[in-house]
This record gives structure tokens, sequence and C-alpha cells, in this order.
């Protein structure tokens, strides 16, 4: 209750009155103040006040008006504002969606999905509850403000690693236990898209896939090749595209769990044996995330080698270094090689042909590692270290092998 | 690899995304490619779908003498018929792409199948390890290059990812002079679909990155901080160590060393 | 003399094994594919080939053609004579004193070659060739003494038995090389195939100052398409194999043999012989392909060649610059051979190398060989506003765009020359959306069913419209259009950009400024200038400018590829060195600044080449500079 503003008649009334001895107490400090020189400085950060709405008003009365966001008193002013909480106490229906849940959390994904089964719930009659089914260990705190209104948590050896067929049977009794009017999954290759096609071949439905403009009457899917867009009705289950509605962000929501019925047994058929090691040079490069790629600049390509290996980084390489033989053609970065889309691409000794930057255009980070500080890498690289990029590499291998040593220690 | 290892694989007609030409499909083309693999010569190849199409011959070309067409209508709904054929024919693999490359491209083929078939599915897999006392050994493609390890029983339903290996090249004169068998099989329209619309597709809006800020100042900045952030920073008079220590926290932030 | 009965008989020994080993040759050239041929028109045009069209080839090289026309000469007049006048007794000292002289200027000839064999070129083939020479002094000498009683210059009895006894083994020994060797397998035999292989060539239209550039179609309802087995070329295809004299030019001029390729157009013949006879390589005496050991291969007639003769990274190593074709002196035909071949690995076992996959079925999918979107082939020309065949339906000039259309460095040059043909008020138009890609990288990669494809649907497209020229700025396109497109019911004129806007700056109609700047040199296009013969258009363009250009060693007809051609780029098959760095060292070798090119390709190999190195621009490039703009 402290958040909410409130109007203090006293101080706004000292603030009209020019003759109140406080008066000038409560206004001076908003906007000028004599600086060291002498001269008057102007704070603009102090200029206006945060209206009853939360938005920063200004006033253009220069102080002879009434100054109401000085009263919200100093640090709750910057504390976070809690968000109005939206209760279902009985829902008449339910809209399942079954989230992804990639690393333990939500991804933008599942909170767009969460988003949309909002929208549904909006345009349908009657009031319902959004009911996100998360399997496996969940390290997300904030399912509230995503728009989870029931939660169906599903944990335990079952739901671990690779468990389609027990999440199947999970789903199903979902199914039977809350009939929802909707179900909804990410269309995604984390996990959605998969269990969402096995529930509508369990099901019988034929679900909209890569849905991505969906109201309660049409929606609208990508079809193949990303070439036709496909109207229908809206089926009961629903593979959604990325960014197919806005997700929830003003509102917060109950997240009260279900219990489910007790489940019945499963015919485990498929066996997960646990994830293979891959060694990152096996990974394509198209797909590896991280990306340490050599270039003309490079002298020393045993050092090179041993960095990669060290870092646990795929080997790239620019076209020169190629042409030159030092790296085999399928390590060819660019245009005329493979289009990268690492998520940190580390240019050692590339300067930069403009088909080079058009192949890591999709890169999030890029770092250059260059002598020449004007060449075009280092204008596109997130971070630049000119020098020499032996000593860099080397003071870098160091490190990381500090790093992994110091880890092994804290694990033993 | 058992010698009398029954294996079939589904290929439908690809489209290419920028011409939307047809051709082979990316994905179909490597279950071909594993399938040549494990059994060679011996793979069944399936197609349900209109009658010849010259795009079919480029999976011959991959090295198969023969393939057979369960004939459809285009409108029509190719699964009953697949799972009919596939019920009779009983093979122990049957291996499809992940999606297809045009219509509606639902991903639905392999888990009807499976469903039709009550064999288990095994979604997005690279490759097939070995196969032997009824259990296939299978490594699933996860994002980023990552794989897992799966055992599943025979019979069963795999769909290949691009992550498996990259296709052969279809060889003209082998796939001009192979057979392309006819079953008749009973064609079924699809319903449904005939009351969609299909409409060329339409640019999607980007999502603006709405700044939810409910001050002024944070509203302003999160307009700005784009433009702010889009200026590398340059270290050039540090030490190679000082260097070496901000690319190692940059990775360490960025989660890639590990 | 003693010899007097011998010498007969050993001369029809000679003759009749030769005939025998002519049969055995002929039947193993006829393993090969039917191709109908002229006979008797051949065999009456082969003396003015061998004397006419072959020496002008021969002759680039003075002390060889010389050499070769005094041993050469001399040996056939040798041998007429020796049949009249040893065979068949004629008693006439006109006919010995005949003899006499030839022989001599045989020897006089091979005298010549032995002094060439004693410190030969890396080029030359070593092994049996190195005893040719001797072989041919023998021969000269023996008969030259056996004449000299016939003759009246010395007795009938003179030297005795010992002298007989030496001069039956020298004849023995010269007849043996000359006749039995030439069609049992020895050096002479490119006498006798050579021969044949002029009268029976499969592109007659060489001889005479003609031009036969381009390649023949496959008959895409054949059985095996392309060649597998050397059985699978056409006969007269392995009568030229075998009429190979292993004098190494190609090698000398191969580019892919400089870059350390594993390619040796003379390598690659022998192993062809090796083929149609059936063996191994070990006794092949010459440069190996690079990197590879000889020895190792072995073929047959009915084996296929990729399978244990040639490697298929040597067949994907060739430019197809025609430089080899250029140089033989035997007009032996590399290029077809290598294509042929080519079309068997990615036609019928589908296995080119490399991008080689991805780029044939780009070119399947969307007209191009890189996959765009063949309805953005007028996105460069947005602010262009260019006539577009499809609503002008006719149209002086045609403006061939080619796939430089989609790269950003080529359209550099196509705004330069639609500038030029702007500015010279050229009635033009382009096909836009309706091109597509001429075949040329498909063709040469082997796949003659799409190139094949591709060039009946441009002629369709073509042949709607009403044009009287075709301009492009791409010799690939060029060529395929002007030499390719024949067979397939399209014959149109087309004109290199080059050749037309010298047309136009001869006729008056651009104003051109000097060219101020460096040094200038200029890399003639394989396509353009071996393949079509426009070597002058260019230069004289470039002269307009008032450029003196500083002509690298290797131009003209001896210009060294970029590299680029035959798909290499796609096939990429690992060297030594660059190709294209080899080319740049022959532009930095003159000490221009700047090479002027007549090709998009050339273009992005040479600028491939790693700073710093000379500029490289297209000439519709630099004459789109110094345009002088008239201002209205």
């Amino acid at each position: 209750m402290s958040d909410l503003i409130r109007r203090d008649p006293r101080q706004e009334w000292i603030a009209r009155n020019r003759l109140h001895p406080q008066h000038a107490e409560l206004i001076a400090p908003a906007a000028e103040t004599r600086g060291p020189s002498g001269l008057i400085r102007r704070n603009p950060h102090a200029v206006g006040f945060i209206g009853p709405n939360g938005i920063k008003r200004i006033d253009r009365l220069a102080g002879n008006g009434p100054q109401l966001g000085q009263r919200r008193g100093g640090a709750k002013a910057a504390a976070e504002v809690q968000l109005p909480l939206i209760t279902v106490v009985t829902p008449d229906f339910y809209v399942v969606a079954v989230m992804d849940m990639v690393g333990g959390r939500l991804t933008g994904h599942d909170k767009d999905v969460l988003g949309q089964a909002h929208k549904l719930v909006r345009e349908s009659d009657g009031e319902g509850a959004v009911v996100a089914v998360v399997f496996g260990e969940s390290k997300e705190e904030a399912f509230d403000k995503a728009g989870v209104d029931r939660l169906i948590h599903l944990e335990g050896e079952a739901y671990a690693g690779y468990s389609p067929e027990a999440r199947l049977t999970a789903l199903s009794v979902i199914e039977s236990q809350l009939k929802p009017r909707y179900w909804l999954f990410p269309d995604s290759i984390n996990g959605g898209n998969e269990l969402g096609c096995r529930l509508a071949a369990k099901l019988g439905e034929r679900p909209a896939t890569q849905a991505w403009q969906v109201d309660s009457s049409t929606a609208v899917c990508r079809g193949g090749s990303q070439r036709i867009d496909i109207t229908r009705d809206t089926p009961r289950l629903l593979l959604l595209a990325e960014e197919c509605a806005d997700p929830i962000d003003e509102t917060r929501h109950e997240v009260l769990p279900i219990e489910l019925d007790t489940m019945p047994g499963t015919l485990v058929r498929i066996e997960d044996r646990g994830q293979v090691a891959v060694d990152p040079n096996q990974i394509p490069l198209a797909e590896a995330e991280f990306i340490l790629s050599a270039g003309n600049g490079i002298h020393d390509w045993d050092q090179f080698h041993k960095a990669a290996e060290v870092l646990g980084a795929t080997e790239g390489a620019s076209r020169v270094a190629v042409d030159d033989g030092f790296m085999p053609r399928f390590r060819q970065v660019g245009a005329t090689g493979t289009w990268v889309t690492a998520r940190v691409y580390v240019a050692v000794g590339i300067s930069g042909a403009i088909q080079h930057l058009q192949g890591i255009g999709q890169c999030d980070k890029v770092v250059a590692i260059n002598t020449d500080a004007g060449c075009d890498m280092v204008k596109r690289a997130d971070l630049s270290l000119i020098g020499d990029s032996q000593e860099i590499l080397a003071e870098l291998i160091q490190l990381v092998e500090q790093h992994r040593q110091g880890g092994a220690e804290d694990a033993a | 690899m058992p010698h009398d290892l029954n294996l079939a694989v589904l290929v439908s007609i690809g489209q290419h995304p920028k011409s939307g030409r047809a051709r082979r499909a990316e994905q179909d083309a490597r279950a071909v490619e594993l399938g040549l693999k494990l059994v060679g010569e011996r793979l069944e190849l399936l197609h349900a779908g209109e009658a010849q199409q010259e795009v079919l011959r480029s999976y011959l070309g991959m090295g198969l003498k023969e393939m057979t067409l369960l004939e459809q209508p285009s409108a029509g709904d190719a699964v009953p018929a697949l799972g009919r054929y596939l019920a009779q024919k009983r093979p122990d693999i049957v291996l499809t792409g992940v999606r297809a490359e045009s219509g509606e491209a639902s991903g639905m083929t392999p888990y009807l199948l499976g469903e039709a078939l009550g064999w288990p599915v095994v979604t997005r897999i690279a490759d097939i390890i070995k196969v032997e006392n009824g259990e296939a050994e299978v490594l699933q493609a996860l994002p980023r290059g990552q794989r897992r390890a799966l055992k599943v029983r025979l019979p069963f339903v795999a769909s290949v990812d691009l992550a498996a290996e990259t296709p052969r090249q279809s060889a003209y004169g082998p796939g001009r002079r192979a057979r392309i068998d006819n079953a008749s099989v009973d064609a079924q329209q699809d319903q449904l679909r005939s009351q969609w619309q299909e409409a060329p597709a339409r640019k999607r809006p980007k999502r603006l990155k709405v700044a939810k800020a409910k001050t002024a100042a944070d509203r302003f900045k999160a307009a700005t901080a784009k433009s702010q952030a889009s200026g590398g920073q340059v270290l050039q008079n540090e030490s190679a160590q000082e260097q070496a220590q901000a690319l190692f926290k940059l990775l360490v932030e960025e989660g890639v060393l590990r | 003399m003693i010899l007097d009965g011998l010498l007969p008989v050993l001369i029809t020994m000679a003759l009749a094994l030769l005939v025998i080993g002519a049969v055995r040759r002929i039947n193993l050239w006829r393993a090969g594919q039917p191709e109908s041929v002229s006979l008797i028109a051949g065999l009456m045009a082969m003396p003015r080939r061998y004397l006419v069209d072959l020496h002008h080839v021969v002759g680039r090289d003075k002390y060889m053609s010389n050499t070769h026309v005094a041993t050469g000469g001399g040996f056939v007049l040798s041998l007429a004579l020796i049949v009249l006048v040893h065979l068949f007794g004629l008693d006439s000292k006109i006919l010995a004193w005949a003899l006499l002289a030839a022989t001599a200027l045989m020897f006089v000839g091979a005298l010549f070659v032995y002094k060439r064999r004693q410190n030969p070129p890396a080029r030359l083939s070593k092994g049996p060739w190195m005893r040719l020479p001797k072989s041919l002094l023998v021969f000269a000498v023996t008969f030259f003494i056996v004449t000299l009683p016939v003759a009246g210059v010395l007795p009938e009895d003179f030297g005795g038995w010992v002298l007989a006894v030496i001069l039956l083994i020298g004849i023995a020994y010269g007849l043996g090389e000359m006749l039995f060797g030439m069609t049992w397998g020895g050096p002479m035999k490119h006498a006798f195939a050579g021969a044949l292989h002029l009268a029976f060539h499969r592109r007659p239209e060489r001889f005479g100052g003609g031009r036969s550039t381009g390649l023949k179609p496959v008959d895409l309802g054949a059985e095996v398409l392309g060649v597998a087995k050397p059985s699978d070329f056409k006969w007269n295809q392995l009568l030229g194999f075998d009429a190979c004299v292993q004098c190494g030019r190609c090698e000398a001029v191969c580019p892919a043999f400089a870059a350390g390729q594993p390619l040796n157009p003379k390598k690659l013949i022998q192993d062809m012989v090796v083929g149609l006879a059936g063996g191994s390589d070990a006794k092949y005496a010459g440069s190996p392909y690079p990197g590879r050991e000889v020895g190792q291969a072995k073929g047959g007639p009915t084996q296929v060649i990729t399978e244990g003769l040639v490697n298929p990274e040597t067949l994907w190593s060739c430019t197809t610059c025609r430089a080899c074709v250029e140089e033989c002196p035997m007009m032996i035909e590399h290029v077809d051979a290598i294509v042929d071949m080519r079309r068997f690995l990615t036609m019928e076992k589908g296995n080119t190398p490399n991008k080689g996959a991805e780029t044939l079925d780009n070119l399947i999918a969307t007209d191009n060989p890189n996959g765009f979107d063949p309805g953005g082939r007028m996105n460069w020309a947005a602010d262009q506003n260019l006539k577009v065949m499809a609503d002008v339906k006719e149209t002086d000039v045609l403006f061939w765009v080619s796939d430089g259309a989609f790269d950003m460095r080529s359209q550099r040059i196509l705004r330069a020359f639609v500038k030029l043909l702007k500015a010279a008020d050229v009635d033009f138009a382009v096909l836009g959306d309706e091109e597509r890609d001429s075949g040329d990288v498909a063709r040469r990669l082997g796949d003659d069913a799409t190139f094949q494809s591709l060039a009946k649907r441009n002629i369709a497209v073509l042949n709607r419209y009403k044009f009287n020229r075709i301009v492009t700025t791409d010799p690939h396109a060029f060529h395929c259009l002007k030499n390719e497109y024949k067979d397939f019911g399209g014959d149109y004129e087309v004109l290199h950009h080059t050749t037309f806007i010298n047309e136009l700056v001869k006729a008056g109609m651009l104003k051109l400024d000097m060219y101020k700047g460096g040094t200038v040199t200029y890399h003639d296009p394989c396509y353009l200038g071996r393949y079509n013969g426009e070597y002058d258009s260019p230069r004289e363009l470039l002269n307009e400018l008032g450029i003196e250009l500083a002509e690298m060693e290797r131009s003209g007809f001896r210009s060294r590829c970029c590299g680029g051609g035959g798909g290499a780029p796609i096939t990429d098959i690992p060297g030594e060195r660059r190709i294209a760095d080899m080319r740049m060292e022959d532009v930095k070798a003159t000490g221009a600044e700047l090479v002027a090119v007549g090709c998009q390709q050339c273009t992005a190999m040479l600028e491939g080449v790693v700073e710093p190195r000379p500029e490289v621009k297209d000439i519709a490039e630099i004459v789109a500079e110094s345009l002088v703009e008239e201002v209205h």
C-alpha cells in the first residue's frame, strides 16, 4: 500500500504559498544550485516530478505550481511499480500452454505463447484461466509476470531428459481432467513442436502450425518454405510461431498449482541415453555458437588451433586463410563460404572483407583481434583488441587454463 | 547392421525457398542418404502424391533403381494411404523429413503414421548408429550442433533433421532410367483443407521494441539505448594481458566457455 | 653385296609388321563410338592440313618446325624411295641419288633432333623418345650407305661382311623403330596416328583458319551419359590421343599444372592412350601429375577411367582455358575429352566435387548458380530505367546481362556499360527476369542435361523477340550464345561488349577523353580470346583512350587463365599456388598499375588476390570513366 501515490495537502499548500517559511526548502533543490565556480547549475534530472499515473511530468510553471512528486519520498520513487494482480477464482474454461523451458526458464517464445493464451481468453466468453504446463526442473521465478494463472509442474525421474512418451501421457491426463478449450504450444525446435504434434496425433486434432496471427475465429499459418499463408478456422490445438502475440507485461497472475489425477503408467519405447559430447570442431560452422576464426594475420597456426581447443570453440577462417591452404575450405566463413550464426565470433587477424562481414551478419557478439585499428572488422566488432594476436591468444589461453583449473579445484 | 533390415523412406516434392520451384526436399534427401547408408539399394522409396512428377527422379538419381508411387489427387490426404501401405509392408524403420517444404507443412506426417501404426516416433534424428537385437541406437539433433543418444525399439518412425549427413548429389542419368511403380491405393480428399484460403506469405511485421518504461527518462533510455551500444569497445593501448582479460570476461558473460 | 638378298626380305617383313600393327591399332580406335567423318575428303585434305594448319602451330617454334620438316620430309621421301630402290630393285641412278639426298636431309634433321635431346626442356618426355634421334640417325646413315653402291658411288662389294653385318643390324634397328614402332606403339606412332588424326579430326572446321570451340551436345537418351570407359570416346577422339608426340607444350602452358594442381594435359592424353591400348602408365617418361606418382595407373578400353586410370581430381582441376588445345601441334582436343569424362562423373555418378552439386542444384531450381531469387534479376537496374523485351518486343541491341546481375562487383561493370549504351543512344533492351544463366558453368561441370534445359528455355525466350544483335559483358555467356546454342536452334549474332564499344567509338558515337593514369596492361579472357579469337577490339579500344598497353609476357592466344573458368573455383581442387595469384604476378611483372579485363569472372578472380596489387577494372568501366558527358 505504501507504493500508492498519496497527495499531501499540507505540502501542496506550502508549495503554493510562497510566503511560507518552508516554501524555499521545498521548491529550491528542484532544479538549480550554485556550482563550485559560482555559476548557476541546472540539474535536468531534478526537473519535473512523477505524476500519480507514474509518468513523469514537467511543470512549466517554474516552481510556481505545486510540486507533487517530491512528496513520494526519496528512495521509493525508484522502486519497482507493483503490477496489478489478476485473479481467476472459478475459471469457466482453461487454455493450456505447454512451455519449452530451455535451461529451466521460460523462453521468449514461451512468453509469446502465454500472451497468445490470454488473448484467446479475452476474446472468449466467460472467465478463462491460462494453465502453463512445465516439465522437469524449473528455475523460473516470474511465472506470475508471464501470465500464468494456473501451473502444472511435473517433475521427477519420468520427465527428465528426453521423455516425450511420459510427457504425452501427462498431457492426455490434463486433456481428460481440464478439457481445455485450447491447447497451445510454441512451434519450436526445443520440444514444443514435437509435443504438440504428438498430442495432436493422439487426440486426432488437426493443429494449426506456425500460426502467427490467431484470434478465436481464424488463424493465419505460415506454410512450407515460408512462402504461403494459410487462413483457416482456429482449431483447438495450435502450434504458435515466435512473436505470435505480445507477452504479458502489465499484470501479475496467481500461479496456483493444479494437482493432476494419478498418472497411468507409460510404455517407454524411446530410451534417453543422455547428451553426447560433441567435439566443437565437429559442429557444422553454420550451427556453432562460439567460433574462433583465423585470417591472414595469423602466423602461429599451432597456437591458433590450441587456442580453439582450449576455448572449446569451433574453428572458422577467412577466404585468404583457406586459399593459402592453412584451413580447409569448409571452414571458410562469409558470403562465399558459410553463413554463421554464432553467439560469439572472435575474428583473429581478419581485416573484414565485405563478403566476410556479410557472412557474420547474424552473430551476436563479434570480437576483433587485429593490429590495424582502422580495419572494417574493428568497425563491426563489439570488442576490439588492437595488438599482436599471438601475445593476446597466449594470454587468453593462460587465463582459460587457470580458470579451468580453478573450476576443477572448486568442484573438488 | 542386420542384413535383413527393411527400411522405407517417404519423400515429398520440395520447394526452393527463393524460386518456389519444385526440387528434391532437403530433409527428405537426407533421409534417403541415411537410408542408403544403412541398407544401400534395398531401401524402399515411397511417395504419395500426384502422378509422375519429374522431380521424384532427383531422389532416384541418388542411386536407386525404383520407387513406389501411391497416387493421390493434388489436394489429397497422403497419410491414410501411406499408413495402409506401410501396415501391409511392415518395414522396420520408416524415415521421413521433419517438415514438408510446400503446402501446409505441418510436420504431422511422421506422428500420424506413428499413431496409425502404433509405432514410436523419434524426431529430428541426425544419424542411426546401429541396429541390433530389435533396437536401434539413434542420434538426435539438438540445437547448436549438440546431439543426444536414444535407444528405440523397432519398428519405429523417425524424422530426419537437417543436421543429418548432407545428401549425395543426384545423378541425372540413373535418375532418368529408374522405374517409378504405381501402387494403386484409394485416393482420399483432404476435406478440411479445401476450406482454407491460401495466399502468398505476407511480410510479418517486425515486433517493435515497445518501451514499457514508466518514466520519460526510462523511455528516453529505451529509445536511445541501441545507438549508444552500436559503437564497439576498442582496447588499443592496454597490455596484451588486459586485453585478454577483457575478452575472457566477455566469453564468461556470454556463457560460451564451458 | 651380301645384303642384296636380305634387304628386300627385311623391308618386306618390316612393311608387313607395319600393316599388321596398323590393323591392330585401327581396331583399337574402332572400339570407340561411331562418328561419321568423310573418309575420302579427310584423306584428301590431310596433306594440306599437315603442311598449312599444323605447321602454323608447329611454326611457333621455328627450330622445331624446320627440324621436323627436314626429318619428317626426309623420312617420308626416303621410305618411298627405299621401297622403289631396295624392295622393287628399280635400278635407276636417279632414284638412288634421290634416296641419298633424302637420307641426307633426314640425317641433317635428325642431327638437330639429337642436339635438342642433349639437354631437353622439362616438358619433353624422355624414355623411348630419347632413343628416337639415334634411331633416326641410324636409319638415315645405314640406308645412305646401303644406297651408295646402288648409286654407283661405291663398288658393289664394298666393305666385306663386317660392314655388311653392321649395316644389317643398323637396317633392322632402323626399320624396327621407324616401321614396326610406328604401328606397335613406338615414338613413331605419332606419324601414323597423327596423319590419320588430321584426316579424320572431330572438328574439321578448325582447319583452314576456322574456329570450332563449342562443346558437342550429349544425347541425353544414351545408355551411358558422358565417357566412362575409353571405348565411350568417339573413335576419332581415341585416334587423336594416339597422335600425341609428348612434346609437352600443353604442360608448359597449363595453368593448373603450374599451380601444382594434379593435372598435366600431356599425361592425361598418355593415360588415355594407356586406356585405349590397355596396361599401365609405368612406361610414361614425362612429368607426372603434380603430387601424384607415376606407375600406379592401370586401365583398359572397357574399364572405367576414373577407377584406377585417372583420378577425378585431375579432371576437375581443368579451367577449360583451352591453352593446351591452342598450343598442341597435333591439334588434340584435351578440353573435349576432359568435359566428356566430367559428364560421366556428374550425370552418371553424381560426383561433382565441393560446391559443384550445390551450384548445379541451384541452377536447376533458380536458373542461377548461387540460388538467388530469379525474380530479383533486375534489382541491380532499379535505377537504370532499362527497357525490357517483354514490353518492347523489338529492339536493335539485346543486352544479355548474365548472372553478374546478382553480384555487386559485376553490377558496377553492368552499370558502366549501360552508361555507355545510353551515351551512344543505342536502341537496346534487356530480357529482365526472363533471362537465365547461359548454362556455361553447368556444361563445363559436365551437367549437359541442365545446360540443355537452360539453353532451350533461353532460346525459346529469345525466339519470341525481334532484335538484330546480342551484346554481353560476360565472355562465357558470349561463347555459349554464339557457339553452343546453335546445336539447339539458337543462331544469333553475338558481340562481346568490348567489340561493340569499339564499334561505337569508331563510328564516333562516344566522345572519350584521354585516359589519365599509370601503366595499363590487358588480360585476355580465355573465352573471349582463345575461344572466340577476339584479341584486337579490346586493345584497339584501349588505344583509343591513349593507353599504351604494357603487354604481359603471356598475352593474346598465349594468355594465362585467371583460374575462374570451367567451374574451377567451384570444384576448388587444391594446388600449391592459386592460378589467380600467378596471373597477378604476370601483371605485376609489367609494372602496370591497372589491369584491364573484359570478363566479370576474371575481375572477381584477380580482385581476389590479396592487396597490395594493381587495380582491376573492366574495359567498360575504364571507358565509362573517360566518357565526355554532354551537358544538355
